[in-house]
């Protein structure tokens, strides 16, 4: 029996699937569309334009290498025309290089490409349920350079530039927590926070790292003091 | 072998080449030096003051020793201690009232040691007010102006008094009397030559007695500036002390120091030594020994021994001082050619020559009016002197100048070296650091990708079997994610690397319905290790997955727990690192290596082996209720790959 997803609005869940090797196309599509979501699929970056341009979907998951172009633009570009629409890339290693250049365009999380059915599954309901994923590797990198913008280090940190500016404490704590193999319950304990406002915090801590447009960027960089007027 | 065959020959000729050098400086010098006195003494004789003659009285009775004769003046009277009945010379001059408007004035341009002076029985003046006019060695002029009431028309009668305190025999000038107007200048110009201008020279010489005493305050491994000073000081003090007329009860302090000529002059020659460079010879204090006399003696003998003392032992040996000095400076000519040594040697040779001509006129061979030129010739060499200095003064600043921009220059170069070599040696390190990074990544992934890709290949090609292909695979990628893992810097906090551990291990372990309790026991996790480096992190990561991978494939458990926390050992905290599961366990033989051939077994050894590379200490129990591997891991991580080799 195939149970099929719904939004809160009772219609079904469509998700856009952007991936150009088959058969990882074909892994992702089979898990969710057994898993009751409407899976459309692109293998470039043109068909992906196409298919918005026909209608936003609920869901948008992109590989970030494409035949013709980059992931990054399609998120952009999704994110600034749909800004209901979830993103999520996809990833073969969930390395901090890609999946955070993806977040400061406005993904929300990421999924590996070998992630078993029921995960994949999982993890886009979480999503669309509001509860942004992410990994201790990425919580990691992300506080990382929290700190390494406190010491203001002469040198330029590696990997993609991450404005970690508007985190609020409780958010680098969250982070820290993750980053160290905790749980949300054990987290939510810690700090004093209900379970449930967990997830909440992780997705603001996503928008937060979001750079919206290039003049935001560049007042931000002014705010952190990286670039001298 | 060929080079001293070279320089033997050399050797012989060097004698002559030398007598050569020293004739082709020295002769040039010595004619330059005669040159010198000849423009001396032709100098002494211009610089000798014009007296206005016509007004010149030289016919007087002299009475002396209850003689009365006539005698002719300049006039020398003989040398006397005692100030009783002193030398009385009489004269008469013709006072016309009407030729000259201003008064009349007596003029004695030099007299010594003292004199009184009446016309018509009144005493007009008297020098004994004056102390300095009375120094013999100064040639203090006197003029007074005769009260117009004291004169008459027609014949006046002017009496001299000479007081005469020895060794020194008196003397009486030529005395003019005549209208003031005309007499004036020429006793101004002797005041000029022979008291203001010794005044300016000792006070240049104070003002040089200072500079130098700071330079050698400053600079105490130069004695050569103390000496100068001190010399310079006694010369102002003989300028500047009264000299005693002999009826006063006076400082034999002041006497003796007035007779210390012979100290300084002995002072100059060490000067001399010091300041060409030489070593001041130790039986060069004899030179001293003159002085020392004077001074001892006069100081306990009191006056009028000094002034004898000065004139038999002093005045030789200022004239010894001042010939030494001449030798030295001309030896320091001829060996360095310099511009100082010449200067001074000129000076030294003025000084002598002076020197010379007062002797003669002491001697009275000279007649020059007894007029003595040593003093003020001394400021000559003082003039020469202070050039000198200054010479050398401004060559140092030159040469700490050139010194410090060579220094810049050489820092600067020295600078580019260190540099372009810190650079290398930076280039070097990195290109060190990245090789080893590079082997490291390839032995991580020649362990763990690289067997699992293998496997894959080996299983693809037997056709079947896709659920081990699969297994295989996302061993390999779960491996390959770790080894990217392991690159990112940490900060020496291996709850970092845990936490990832702990998704993936979750992901693994989550198709097989095992559940993992993950349980931090301490606050903190484990302890901060700041020399934690990525091979330790994948070592640790690995026999954790070894285990949990164990538990899986091997002891069909349903639970697995990792417990983390911190111990205190006798050397401090420790991390401690359990993972235990509820399978069914295996048979631990005694003897792994034995063991052989089973995949465990296998396993297990790694598992020691990576532990043992770490410093950490593994512990595995297991038994039919579970398995229980305890990691302890060392205080300290190594630095090197304990079993790299």
């Amino acid at each position: 029996m195939i149970m099929t997803e719904q939004g809160e609005t009772g219609e079904a869940i469509t998700i856009l699937l952007v991936e150009d090797d088959a058969p990882t196309c074909w892994r992702l599509q089979d898990a969710l569309v057994k898993a009751g979501y409407e899976v459309r699929s692109a293998g470039t970056l043109a068909e992906a334009r196409q298919a918005l341009s026909v209608g936003a979907p609920c869901v948008l998951l992109t590989d970030l290498r494409l035949p013709d172009g980059h992931g990054i633009e399609l998120i952009r570009e999704t994110r600034q025309c749909f800004p209901d629409t979830e993103i999520m890339v996809i990833s073969a290693l969930g390395d901090e290089e890609s999946v955070i250049s993806a977040i400061t365009v406005g993904a929300t999380g990421y999924l590996l490409k070998d992630a078993f059915p029921t995960d994949i599954a999982t993890t886009v309901r979480d999503l669309v349920a509001g509860h942004s994923p992410i990994s201790a590797s990425i919580a990691r990198f992300i506080v990382r350079r929290t700190q390494g913008a406190a010491q203001n280090s002469a040198e330029p940190p590696r990997g993609p530039a991450l404005n970690t500016a508007r985190l609020t404490p409780r958010e680098i704590d969250i982070l820290w927590g993750i980053a160290k193999g905790f749980s949300y319950a054990e987290i939510a304990s810690h700090l004093g926070l209900s379970r449930q406002t967990v997830p909440g915090h992780i997705k603001n801590i996503y928008r937060k790292l979001e750079v919206h447009t290039r003049s935001e960027a560049v007042f931000e960089a002014v705010q952190q003091g990286l670039i001298k007027l | 072998m060929s080079e001293l065959a070279a320089k033997a020959p050399t050797e012989a000729p060097a004698k002559p080449a030398r007598r050569r050098l020293l004739a082709s400086r020295l002769v040039p010098y010595l004619l330059l030096q005669a040159l010198i006195v000849i423009a001396t003494v032709l100098g002494l004789r211009l610089l000798q003051p014009s007296d206005p003659e016509d007004f010149a009285l030289s016919g007087f009775a002299l009475r002396e020793d209850g003689l009365t004769r006539a005698v002719a003046l300049p006039h020398f009277t003989s040398s006397r201690y005692a100030l009783a009945d002193p030398p009385f010379y009489t004269g008469a001059f013709t006072f016309r009232g009407g030729e000259a408007a201003s008064g009349w004035s007596v003029f004695l341009p030099r007299f010594s040691n003292a004199v009184e002076v009446a016309v018509n029985g009144v005493v007009v003046l008297d020098s004994r007010r004056d102390a300095n006019a009375n120094r013999p060695d100064r040639n203090t002029p006197q003029i007074a102006l005769i009260p117009t009431s004291l004169l008459r028309e027609g014949g006046n009668e002017i009496t001299v008094r000479l007081f005469v305190w020895g060794p020194l025999k008196g003397f009486l000038d030529t005395v003019y009397v005549g209208p003031d107007a005309a007499l004036r200048p020429a006793y101004e110009t002797r005041t000029l030559l022979f008291v203001t201008l010794p005044v300016v020279f000792s006070a240049w010489q104070a003002i040089l007695a200072v500079i130098l005493a700071i330079m050698w305050l400053m600079r105490r491994h130069e004695p050569v500036y103390g000496v100068l000073a001190a010399a310079m000081v006694l010369g102002v003090v003989q300028a500047f002390a009264p000299p005693p007329v002999p009826p006063a009860t006076v400082s034999r302090l002041a006497a003796v120091l007035l007779a210390s000529a012979p100290i300084e002059s002995a002072l100059i020659v060490v000067f001399g030594v010091l300041f060409f460079g030489w070593r001041w010879p130790r039986y060069g204090t004899l030179l001293f020994v003159p002085g020392v006399v004077v001074f001892v003696v006069g100081l306990i003998g009191g006056p009028p021994l000094p002034r004898i003392l000065f004139l038999v032992l002093g005045i030789p040996t200022v004239g010894l001082c001042l010939f030494l000095m001449a030798c030295v400076t001309a030896t320091a000519v001829v060996r360095r050619q310099d511009a100082a040594s010449f200067t001074i040697g000129c000076a030294v040779t003025i000084v002598l020559v002076c020197w010379i001509q007062d002797m003669l006129t002491v001697l009275e061979i000279a007649t020059n009016d007894r007029i003595f030129v040593s003093r003020l010739s001394y400021s000559a060499m003082l003039v020469a002197i202070g050039a000198g200095l200054t010479w050398r003064f401004a060559r140092a600043l030159n040469q700490v100048d050139s010194f410090a921009g060579q220094l810049v220059t050489r820092v600067r170069e020295a600078e580019e070296r260190l540099k372009a070599s810190f650079a290398r040696e930076e280039e070097r390190a990195r290109a060190a650091a990245l090789a080893n990074e590079r082997t490291r990544l390839m032995r991580d992934l020649h362990d763990g990708l690289g067997g699992q890709l293998v496997s894959i290949v080996a299983l693809s090609e037997r056709g079947n079997e896709g659920a081990t292909i699969t297994d295989a695979a996302r061993a390999a990628l779960k491996d390959l994610r770790l080894v990217i893992d392991s690159m990112d810097d940490i900060g020496g906090d291996l709850m970092l690397a845990l936490g990832s551990w702990r998704e993936r291990a979750t992901a693994q372990l989550r198709p097989h319905d095992i559940a993992l309790d993950w349980r931090v026991a301490t606050p903190q996790g484990l302890p901060l290790h700041p020399e934690l480096r990525p091979w330790h992190v994948i070592q640790i990561v690995r026999i954790l997955d070894e285990a949990v991978t164990n538990a899986v494939k091997h002891a069909q458990a349903r639970h697995v727990a990792v417990t983390i926390e911190t111990r205190d050992g006798p050397q401090g905290p420790y991390g401690l690192i359990s993972v235990t599961d509820d399978g069914s366990g295996f048979a631990l033989a005694g003897n792994c290596e034995a063991a052989g051939a089973g995949q465990t077994a296998r396993g297990l050894r790694n598992m020691r082996n990576r532990a043992a590379r770490c410093g950490a200490v593994l512990d595995l129990s297991s038994d039919t209720s579970g398995t229980r591997v305890r990691l302890q891991l060392p205080q300290r991580f190594p630095d090197s790959d304990m079993a790299a080799g």
